[in-house]
């Protein structure tokens, strides 16, 4: 038999047994589709896990402190003298808490942060309009503030915020500059939210130490010695009470959130990997539940002359053509139903290319395989074992 | 014998068919000698059971025998691999079996090309080819026609264009009329046997004594063994010995 011949017979059979040929590329596509929507879906929570992270910086610290009373407490003077520690750029301690603020009718519950100037570059959270809090507001504790774009917008709409009085827990707040849009991140969101000098928030919340410090790294290679110095100075100023402070190294976060990620995205795999297997077991079915059927056909083409190798390229390139036409319909679904949930979720997705080639290349082997094994032991038959077949 | 002098296109002897069931060997055909020459109509009749199929099977290198020899158109056939086997199918043997054995997705047509695609001959020519055959059993209107479109004795005749496409030497029918009513089946027999006077060579087998007349010679299978009858009068006294097979025509024509 010709080879052109082989590939004619292949896909008139294919064509002509329209509803096996449908069932059985089912299988393979709903298989290849899901794993990459599956890992999609995973790949781009990841992302967007570690967007949030990189916008914090990795080259940022906070201190967190966690003791009560004046001893185990720590000054503004005190925080700000962590500064002085070699390697350190910037500190930004902040003073927060909820409010209502007012503007005519309208009013709106925020987080209040209590900041100084340094908040701008430790955050890198700059305004768009006005000016930023100045070290004169802090040290006259000035009652002026920043707005996020969100609060703005709810109180203001369209109209330009800077300039305007609002009131926050009823005393009168000038606004002097409108932040820029930062979106969510692992905090909160950014955008909902008033900045205001930390004197005057000390004031207002009647909190007396500094109880959030955010301090950025000048070089990010000596992190660990500074994460060390600040640790002694910390300790110093507490009398050796370690159990007062915590020291966040924003790497430190980054690795258990992804460590969280990574969890979460191998237990994505194995149900992308069971749902292959699943898909693999369709087809394996379809291809078995023919196989009467197909005896019979190959015990009639036997008597009639064809060959062992002639029956089995039949049926590869039947099989071939099944799972390959099946696998790249199940990568466009797939895609497209990875692009659904990114809608749906409001996230990125992403497919990475390997994953695409695992799915497609285990769905085809399956395919395959499951393709020609009855065929391969239907065509070892004596022709008279295959037409009696029943 | 007859014709010793020419050539045997099939020449069987002392052949022994066995199958193993189990611990169990039976024993189907019990060393059957026969020969058959170019242009013969012979006819293998005997009752149910008697290893007629078995025997066609070999003959038609469908299945091997256990021992034996057995010579198709001079060559030895025992011991051949499976695709010398296939090639012999292809050429020499042309299959009439009695549930037509049709792939029901094909047309006619197709079925009929199905052995040319085999034999690896170009798409023209077998087209040719097929619709000669086809014209050759009255179906030259029906080439388009799937098994399931058509009637169980246009099926059997495009069975038979599909077995005389190759232009083999030899017909192999086993039960060609089993699957039909007695007015279609009357009419595959007597295309059976213009076949025969065309050339053709032809090995009929049946269970139905009527239908074994009409060939120029018949044997009798009974229990694995065969035994050649001459002459008709014989096969009819040999009747009341066959009394399944009498049984069944009966049950047929009732
Ligand atoms: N594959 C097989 N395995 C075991 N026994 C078989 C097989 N094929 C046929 N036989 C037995 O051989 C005997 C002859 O069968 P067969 O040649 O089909 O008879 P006939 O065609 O004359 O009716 C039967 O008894 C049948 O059971
Ligand atoms: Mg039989």
């Amino acid at each position: 038999m010709k080879l052109s011949q082989g590939f004619r017979m292949a896909f008139k059979s294919v064509w002509s047994n329209k509803l096996r040929t449908a069932l059985s590329m089912l299988g393979i596509l709903i298989g290849v589709a899901t794993v990459i929507a599956l890992v999609g879906m995973g790949q781009g929570s990841k992302n967007q896990v570690e967007q949030q992270v990189a916008s914090l910086g990795t080259n940022s610290l906070s201190v967190t402190i966690t003791g009560r009373g004046t001893a185990t407490s720590l000054s503004l003077e005190d925080a700000l003298a962590l500064a002085d520690i070699s390697n350190i750029e910037a500190v930004a301690p902040t003073v927060s808490g909820n409010a209502t603020v007012k503007y005519e009718k309208t009013s709106t519950d925020v987080t209040v942060e209590g900041i100084t100037g340094h908040y701008e570059t430790v955050n890198d959270f700059s305004v768009q309009s006005g000016r930023y809090i100045a070290p004169v507001d802090v040290r006259n504790t000035q009652k002026v503030a920043l707005i996020g774009v969100d609060t703005a917008t709810e109180l203001f709409g369209s109209d330009d915020p800077v300039g305007e009085v609002i009131a926050v827990n009823g005393s009168r707040f000038t606004i002097v500059g409108l932040l820029e849009s930062k979106g969510s991140s692992l905090t909160g969101s950014n955008d909902e939210k008033i900045l205001i000098p930390i004197t005057t928030a000390q004031k207002m919340f009647d909190s007396v130490g500094v109880r959030s410090i955010s301090i950025k790294v000048e070089d990010l290679d000596r992190m660990d010695q500074t994460v060390a110095a600040l640790e002694a100075s910390l300790l110093e100023t507490f009398r050796g009470d370690d159990s007062s402070y915590r020291v966040f190294n924003q790497e430190d976060a980054v690795e258990t959130l992804n460590s969280v990620n990574e969890t979460m995205n191998t237990m994505l795999l194995y149900v992308a990997a069971i749902t292959l297997v699943v898909g693999g077991i369709g087809v394996m079915n379809i291809m078995l539940v023919s196989v009467t059927e197909r005896t019979r056909e190959i015990g009639i083409r036997k008597s009639l002359g064809a060959k062992r190798r002639d029956i089995l390229f039949q049926f590869l390139v039947e099989a071939v053509v099944i799972s390959g036409i099946g696998g790249a319909l199940g990568i466009g679904a797939g895609f497209l139903g990875s692009e659904a949930i990114g809608i749906a979720n409001g996230t990125d997705t992403s497919v990475p290319p390997q994953t695409v080639a695992i799915a497609f290349v285990f769905s085809a082997v399956v395919g395959v395989v499951f393709g020609i094994f009855p065929a391969n032991k239907a065509s070892r038959l004596k022709p008279v074992d295959a037409l009696r077949h029943d | 014998m007859i014709g010793t002098k020419q050539d045997a296109l099939i020449e069987i002897t002392q052949l022994v068919k066995q199958y193993v069931m189990g611990r169990e060997t039976v024993t189907v055909l019990k060393g059957v000698s026969l020969s058959v020459y170019p242009g013969d109509f012979v006819a293998i009749v005997g009752p149910s059971g008697s290893g007629k199929s078995t025997m066609m099977n070999v003959i038609g290198c469908l299945d091997t025998p256990t021992d034996g020899s057995y010579k198709l158109d001079g060559t030895e056939v025992r011991g051949l691999s499976d695709n010398k086997l296939a090639d012999i199918r292809n050429k020499k043997i042309g299959f009439i079996f009695q549930g037509f054995h049709l792939l029901p997705k094909l047309t006619a047509l197709e079925n009929c090309e199905l052995p040319l695609i085999y034999r690896g001959l170009p798409a023209k020519q077998r087209r040719e080819m097929a619709m000669t055959a086809l014209e050759q059993v009255g179906l030259g209107e029906r080439v388009h026609h799937r098994p399931s479109e058509l009637s169980g004795g246009q099926q059997q005749r495009v069975a038979i264009a599909r077995a005389l496409a190759t232009n083999p030497p030899i017909l192999l029918a086993d039960e060609p009329t089993g699957a039909l009513d007695m007015k279609t089946g009357q009419e595959v027999l007597s295309l059976i046997e213009e076949l025969n006077r065309k050339g053709h060579t032809i090995v009929l087998i049946t269970h139905d004594m009527d239908v074994a007349k009409r060939a120029g010679r018949t044997v009798v299978m009974r229990d694995g063994e065969l035994t050649e009858t001459v002459g008709r009068r014989e096969t009819h006294e040999a009747q009341p010995r066959l009394p399944d097979g009498v049984q069944e025509r009966l049950v047929e024509q009732a």
